[in-house]
């Protein structure tokens, strides 16, 4: 049962960091798609929320220059159906297609996703590839964190109670590039992941210029495997590099034990698939 | 009043107008518009609403329990605890009708008095103003448990010292099968194979939780109106109570899914407590996560089978051991493990076969009915076997199969001559067709094919002698009334009878009004349970449209001056056969015979076969009526990164003897094809020492839209079952093979087995590294 609650409904962002400025244990209330399965699980102890449904400002696709930006309120489905993600942030749109099932598609936020913390948030190990920022706004000011600073704990943040994360931005990939994303779960719909990797990887006259590896689900937070990268940064790729990338990305994993999944099976799937989506990967770009 | 019993003639090459045709069932308008109203959407006048208080865990002494702040709360009208039960305190499990066999004790506490016994075993009632006051006096409820020592492994449990859970010895059912000579069966083998297979608790996640509204009207008669499978439980209820039968009216309206989780009681004593308590209607839906804990999930089963095989693929000797795990209470186990016992040697004639079988108590949740009915288990792993026995002899596993297919004329395991057709082989060849090429295999991928035959029963074990009622009239304006209080659990089983009446009146199945689910104004049909609602709920629909086809008949004949198989009855108007010229109308004839007293309706009553038991020596007896045979087809793609398992391609092939609503049928094998898969790999309710740690949907993994692989339902008619029209019992037949087949497929993709279900991305990526290893 949902335990009862306070909910403000501001039609503004201003009237919304209002809301949030000042008070206690008030939170943000997006898409509800964590908020409510915590509720009604004893996991969220909030009982005053701030809902953005009526802060339509919050909602859009914006692209200026090679800059894309994304508000906090986008949902999953307003991804999907933009013209121009697919190209701009081919993981996060690859995310974004395997994200729940339909219905949870049409209410779940980016903003949510990345600031719900969890590790196992799909749109997060995506962005981390394009090098992703976030705009942090309140009453008192803006700043803008790169997703790579934002988050210090399973489910920690650097997100301030009077803050709200207003948009999510990153550059288009460079022309010869790679981005992917694999979601392993127990099932196709509606799952949890058990294994998320996301790889971008640039080349220019078959040399790696860029790579980017992140992991979800395999330790307390999304991180980026940056041992990993710097193997492959500057060289060219071949099966033996790419094998030993993997294993060091595997070796960056803290994974746990849960009824999902053993820390042992976490480990060696974020191995296989590291290396699976870098092949792929490198094999796109030469 | 009609009285028939079973097995009829041969009805091949009759005509049929309607059965057997897609017609819109009667149900849907009402259903799609969402006007149809479910057990949870009354609402009356003063109602108060309910909640339980489930046990958090699964075995403790109850030292005390304080409800005094709770029942101090404002709005809160009743809190009621073992203490107030002293009178009556105990609720039959059983099902009405059946008479126990097997069982010692089906009797379980209605709330927990002094232990608790199981995760979710309930201990307070409380009804107030709302069900945020009755969470609220439940959250004030204080329980001072002692923890126990449980058991919660079933072997285990029946070890020397285990902590007791149920009678003096944990054992809650146990049967055997001897037959033939086992000795000189495995003497004849040139191969024996051994191998034990294990499958997990499934929950039936039903639509619809489990809802009712109880209330005591002005003539003092206890109503309840509830989502059941089982109107009859009117008489348990009764019982509980200690009030009269005739007291108790329990109706139910459309049902949104069952799946055997409804067929025993669920909800309905308590909320009829509370509403004799407060003197008002109470309700209460269940929300999810109580849900897990209110119904008797599938009972795991760890199966061992060893098999002895001639090189040219004719089975020798089974020797079978099945153990399931019954969890805190009887319930239906004893039932569940006797369709197990009965099933173990899946479709298969094997003339030396010894087969033991337990059910044993722990601390874990109580297993119950659940869509298949131990067969299903049982199938599952002698299907595994069949494939395996195919692998070490070289045969192709449908060739081994067909070698050893049960055939009509045959014994089956406890000596019952098989009458109807055994179709196994048409429906295996066409569902493997129907699979098409297989893919190739690619960096990443494997395929697999596989294929699962069965034989499960329907209609309820014979001895406990099974009727079921049913009334049809036409009225005046030429338009037909049915009363049967079928419940109607969302499978067409209300609109089936409109179909079969139609047939056989000539009146359109729009121009017919079924009223169902509710047993105090109908007739009683037996419960939804055991695929018998169609065949016995349908065939006494059957005779009681054929007596008045004949009563009318007969009146008519006289009036064109023909004999009455010279007339037909179709479009709403009858006529003379060979001169369809000669017709009246339907209206016309209802009053013309109405004006001569010629009886416009009639009440029949249908008998399933009865038998006596079985030799509990041998194990040898009749105890099913009939039983469907067919095969269900999967294609699957293995990821050998990580191992998972995507069925592509989904195929079930059964005989239905007879289609009523051809949609309906494949309705069925479509709904099968999910919950087999989802048995096959991701469902499974997961237990640490007896507590659920899994009870949601979103760590409890049925398929959902996005996992629907592509589904061809094959529907072959061989017009020999017991049912009306020749058909069979479908419902739970459909499901029994699909998690087999999935299972085979995958072994077949990675070239080793798993004896574990459900197969997990883990445990597959295990075997496969395992088997790379042994290489
Ligand atoms: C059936 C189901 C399937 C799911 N499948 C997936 C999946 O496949 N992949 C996946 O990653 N997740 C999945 N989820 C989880 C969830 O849908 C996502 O995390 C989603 O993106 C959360 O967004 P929301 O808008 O619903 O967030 P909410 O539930 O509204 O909020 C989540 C958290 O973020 C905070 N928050 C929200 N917006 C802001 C903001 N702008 N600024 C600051 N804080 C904010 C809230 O205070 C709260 O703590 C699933 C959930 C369900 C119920």
């Amino acid at each position: 049962m949902l335990p009862p609650f306070d909910l403000s409904q501001p039609q503004s962002l201003a009237d919304a960091l209002q809301a949030l400025a000042g008070k206690g244990d008030t939170r943000p209330l997006a898409g509800a798609t964590n908020l409510v399965p915590d509720l009604r699980g004893k996991r969220e102890t909030c009982r005053d929320f701030v809902s953005l449904d009526g802060v339509n400002e919050l909602r859009y696709i914006k692209r200026d220059g090679d800059r894309v930006t994304l508000g906090a309120r986008t949902t999953m489905a307003d991804i999907l159906d933009d013209s121009g993600i697919r190209t701009d942030a081919p993981a996060l749109y690859a995310a974004a297609e395997i994200f729940a099932g339909r219905m949870v598609r049409t209410a779940a936020t980016i903003g949510g996703n990345v600031c719900c913390g969890s590790p196992s948030a799909d749109t997060v190990p995506a962005l981390l590839t394009v090098d992703a920022e976030v705009t942090l706004s309140s009453v008192s000011g803006q700043r803008t964190v790169a997703l790579d600073e934002f988050y210090i704990d399973y489910k920690k943040s650097v997100l301030r109670s009077d803050e709200l994360l207003t948009s999510v931005s990153w550059n288009v990939p460079p022309q010869n590039s790679a981005n992917l994303f694999y979601k392993l779960a127990r099932r196709k719909g509606d799952a949890i992941t058990v294994t998320g990797v996301a790889v971008m990887i640039a080349a220019e006259d078959g040399v790696c210029t860029r790579a980017r590896i992140a992991l979800g689900s395999v330790a307390p937070t999304v991180f980026r495997a940056s041992a990993a990268e710097d193997l492959l940064a500057g060289k060219a790729l071949d099966e033996a590099i790419i094998e030993q990338a993997a294993r060091a990305a595997a070796d960056q994993c803290a994974p746990i034990d849960d009824i999902r999944a053993s820390a042992d099976y976490r480990l060696q799937t974020a191995f296989s698939l590291t290396r699976r989506l870098l092949t792929q990967a490198w094999k796109q770009v030469s | 009043m009609n009285q028939t019993e079973a097995f009829p003639g041969s009805i091949a090459n009759v005509n049929l107008r309607q059965v057997g045709k897609n017609k819109p069932r009667n149900d849907a308008p009402t259903k799609v518009h969402g006007k149809a109203i479910y057990a949870g959407d009354f609402y009356m006048e003063d109602m108060l609403f309910a909640k339980v208080l489930h046990s958090d865990r699964a075995s403790a002494n109850i030292r005390n329990v304080d409800i005094s702040a709770a029942r101090a709360l404002r709005g809160v009208h009743s809190v009621l605890t073992a203490a107030d039960l002293t009178a009556c305190n105990a609720v039959m499990t059983d099902l009405p009708g059946q008479t126990g066999g097997g069982t010692k004790d089906t009797t379980q506490p209605i709330l927990a008095a002094d232990r608790v016994r199981f995760h979710g075993e309930p201990i307070a009632l409380i009804a107030a103003e709302s069900y945020e006051l009755a969470q609220q006096a439940l959250d004030l409820i204080v329980v001072d448990y002692e923890d126990t020592e449980g058991v919660y492994d079933p072997f285990d449990s029946q070890k020397p010292g285990a902590a007791i859970v149920y009678s003096d010895d944990n054992i809650v059912a146990d049967y055997k099968i001897r037959k033939g000579d086992i000795e000189k069966g495995f003497d004849e083998a040139d191969y024996v194979l051994q191998n034990t297979f294990t499958s997990q608790y499934q929950e039936q996640a039903f639509m619809e939780p489990e809802a009712a509204v109880a209330w005591v009207d002005e003539h003092e008669i206890l109503n309840i109106r509830s989502s059941t499978q089982v109107v009859e439980h009117f008489r348990a209820v009764a019982n509980a109570l200690g009030i009269p039968h005739n007291r108790v009216h329990l109706q139910a309206p459309y049902i949104g899914g069952g799946f055997g989780g409804k067929e025993v009681m669920t909800i309905e004593v308590w909320l009829a407590l509370l509403a004799m308590d407060t003197k008002r209607p109470v309700k209460l839906i269940q929300t999810r996560e109580n849900s897990f804990l209110s119904h008797g999930p599938r009972h795991p089963f760890t199966i061992t089978h060893k098999t002895g095989v001639t090189k040219d693929g004719k089975v020798t000797a089974m020797k079978i051991k099945l153990t399931s795990d019954a969890g805190a209470y009887a319930k239906l186990s004893p039932y569940i493990l006797l369709y197990a016992t009965v099933g173990a040697t899946g479709p298969y004639r094997v003339d030396n076969l010894w087969v033991d079988a337990t059910s044993a108590a722990t601390n874990n949740l109580p297993a119950c009915a659940f869509r298949g009915f131990g067969t299903m288990q049982a199938n599952t792993a002698c299907e595994a076997q069949m494939e395996e026995i195919a692998k070490l002899i070289g045969m192709d596993s449908l060739e081994l199969r067909r070698k050893n297919f049960i055939q009509p004329g045959d014994p089956n395991t406890t000596g019952q001559i098989i009458r109807s057709s055994v179709w196994c082989d048409q429906c295996a060849t066409q569902a493997l067709a129907a699979l098409g090429e297989q893919p190739s295999n690619s960096e990443h991928l494997v395929y697999g094919h596989g294929i699962a035959c069965y034989q499960q029963s329907y209609g309820r074990i014979r001895w406990m002698k099974d009727t079921s009622e049913s009334w049809v009239g036409l009225e005046m304006d030429g338009t037909a009334i049915v009363r049967c209080a079928v419940t109607d659990i969302g499978a067409g089983q209300m609109s089936a009878l409109a179909q079969i009446t139609g047939e056989i009146l000539g009146v359109p199945m729009d121009e017919i009004t079924v009223y169902f689910g509710d047993g105090h104004v109908n007739p009683l049909a037996g419960t939804s349970t055991a695929s018998r609602a169609l065949y016995m709920s349908g065939k006494a629909t059957e005779l009681a449209a054929r007596a008045v086809r004949d009563n009318l008949l007969q009146c008519m004949a006289r009036h064109f001056e023909v004999s009455p198989d010279e007339l037909d009855l179709a479009d709403s108007t009858v006529f003379v056969l060979d001169n369809p010229e000669r017709r009246m109308s339907i209206k016309d004839m209802v009053k013309l015979c109405a004006a001569e007293g010629v009886h416009r309706h009639n009440l029949s009553i249908f008998k399933a076969p009865p038998s006596e038991g079985l030799d509990p020596e041998t194990g040898q007896g009749e105890v099913f009526p009939d039983f469907t045979y067919g095969a269900h087809a999967a294609q699957v793609s293995v990821d050998i990164d990580t191992g998972e398992v995507t069925v592509i391609k989904s195929v079930g092939a059964h005989d239905v003897g007879q289609a009523i609503n051809l949609r309906a049928v494949e309705g069925q094998i479509e709904g099968s094809a999910l919950m087999g898969q989802g048995f096959a790999l991701s469902e499974e309710l997961i237990l640490e020492k007896g507590v659920l740690k899994n009870g949601s949907f979103s760590e409890y993994l049925i398929p959902t839209s996005e996992d629907v692989p592509e589904i061809q339902s094959i529907v072959l008619e061989s017009r020999s079952g017991l049912g009306p029209f020749g058909s069979k019992g479908i419902g739970e037949p459909v499901f029994a093979p699909v998690a087999a087949s999935i299972a085979n497929a995958v072994a077949d993709a990675i070239g080793t087995r798993i004896h574990d279900l459900p197969l997990t991305p883990e445990k597959v990526l295990r075997a496969i590294n395992e088997n790379k290893a042994s290489r």
